[in-house]
């Protein structure tokens, strides 16, 4: 018993001492010039949808609920969005070249309709960020008129 | 006292648990694409009239000629393309994963100081474009293999358009690829050998161009 005891004390310390280990947040307030809102006309649904669902690890600004600026949810987390941004930036979609505006929108809707995207593991804490199926069939086949 | 610390012990480790566990579920894929209406390509090209982006690859502002040239400076490029398209064709992600390596390595490879211009532009364009597809071939399932080798053929396409090339190429169409939206593949084959469907569907598709 008292092993659990000393061992869950150190938990706990370090559980305080990585709050205080500063992250970056994924915020900017600016909406850029390239941003796919900008870029693109898209319909007031579509972009409820797209900023709900995607913009949280695929753009510039993140909206953190409480509990995702505790550690160590909060690297987490980081490293997860500059994955993200990596793969695909709504913020700066203007920046791609024609060619790889129109790959990335083809890698959007397939992996959409794959039900590989937005992340099951982010729609579990995520609720509203889930996509039915008429979400994403609208989703998808409005992308369809960028692309074809 | 002992109590409480036995409680935040196993609260803070559950919390620990929970947190570590919550990344990266790598999502399944079902195969459920065996559903191929033979209406060949459906989709409609009716005007749309806000910012679209079709047939942006041919129709940039950009004067770019058409090479007839015989490029030898291309041949590796396309030798690692070839080779992705054949592990495709045997349903190998294994050899298609490879190729994309061997793509990866013919790019970086190749000299591009001769390029002077538009057609340097263009050139880093497809480049950008190709080996952000090959990196996916590299680390991907073979479907999603499939629809990088798509956009990776229209790169290598414009490509072939841009820069010539010394090989024999036939450039080929199945229109039930990409969900029915039709894909295009270069091959150095005449005999059709469909890289999107493998074993599947082996012959769906037909040359449309030969390259020299």
């Amino acid at each position: 018993m008292k092993l659990v005891k000393i061992i869950s004390i150190i938990l706990l310390v370090v559980f305080v001492g990585i709050q205080f280990i500063p992250t970056t947040r994924n915020l900017s307030k600016d909406v850029s010039n390239s941003d796919f809102m900008v870029v693109f006309d898209v319909p007031k649904n579509i972009e409820s949808k797209l900023k709900v669902s995607c913009y949280d690890c695929h753009s510039n600004n993140t909206y953190y609920p409480w509990y995702n600026k505790i550690q160590p949810v909060a690297w987490f987390l980081e490293d997860h969005i500059n994955e993200g941004k990596a793969e695909l930036n709504f913020s700066t979609f203007g920046e791609y070249s024609k060619r790889r505006q129109k790959s990335k929108l083809k890698s959007i809707m397939s992996q959409i309709t794959d039900d590989e995207m937005p992340l099951e593991s982010y729609t579990l804490i995520h609720s509203d960020a889930k996509l039915s199926k008429e979400d994403k069939k609208e989703v998808v086949s409005w992308i369809e008129t960028l692309v074809y | 006292m002992k109590n409480l610390s036995v409680k935040t012990g196993i609260l803070s480790m559950a919390f620990l648990t929970l947190t570590a566990m919550s990344c990266k579920s790598e999502t399944k894929k079902t195969e459920t694409e065996d559903t191929h209406a033979m209406e060949a390509s459906s989709h409609e090209n009716e005007g749309h009239d806000h910012a679209t982006m079709h047939g942006d690859s041919d129709s940039h502002e950009r004067s770019v000629e058409a090479s007839t040239e015989k490029n030898a400076a291309t041949t590796p490029i396309l030798d690692a393309y070839i080779q992705i398209k054949n592990g495709l064709v045997a349903d190998s992600k294994e050899k298609a994963a490879a190729g994309a390596t061997a793509l990866l390595k013919a790019f970086s490879a190749f000299n591009m100081s001769e390029l002077k211009g538009d057609t340097h532009n263009e050139y880093m364009e497809i480049l950008e474009s190709a080996k952000e597809h090959a990196e996916h071939i590299v680390e991907s399932t073979i479907d999603h293999q499939r629809e990088h080798f798509e956009g990776l053929s229209t790169d290598i396409s414009d490509l072939v358009t841009l820069l010539g090339t010394e090989k024999t190429l036939y450039k080929d169409f199945c229109p039930m690829a990409n969900n029915n939206k039709g894909g295009a593949w270069l091959s150095e084959v005449k005999d059709i050998k469909n890289p999107y469907f493998g074993a599947k569907m082996l012959k769906c598709g037909s040359v449309q161009q030969q390259i020299n």
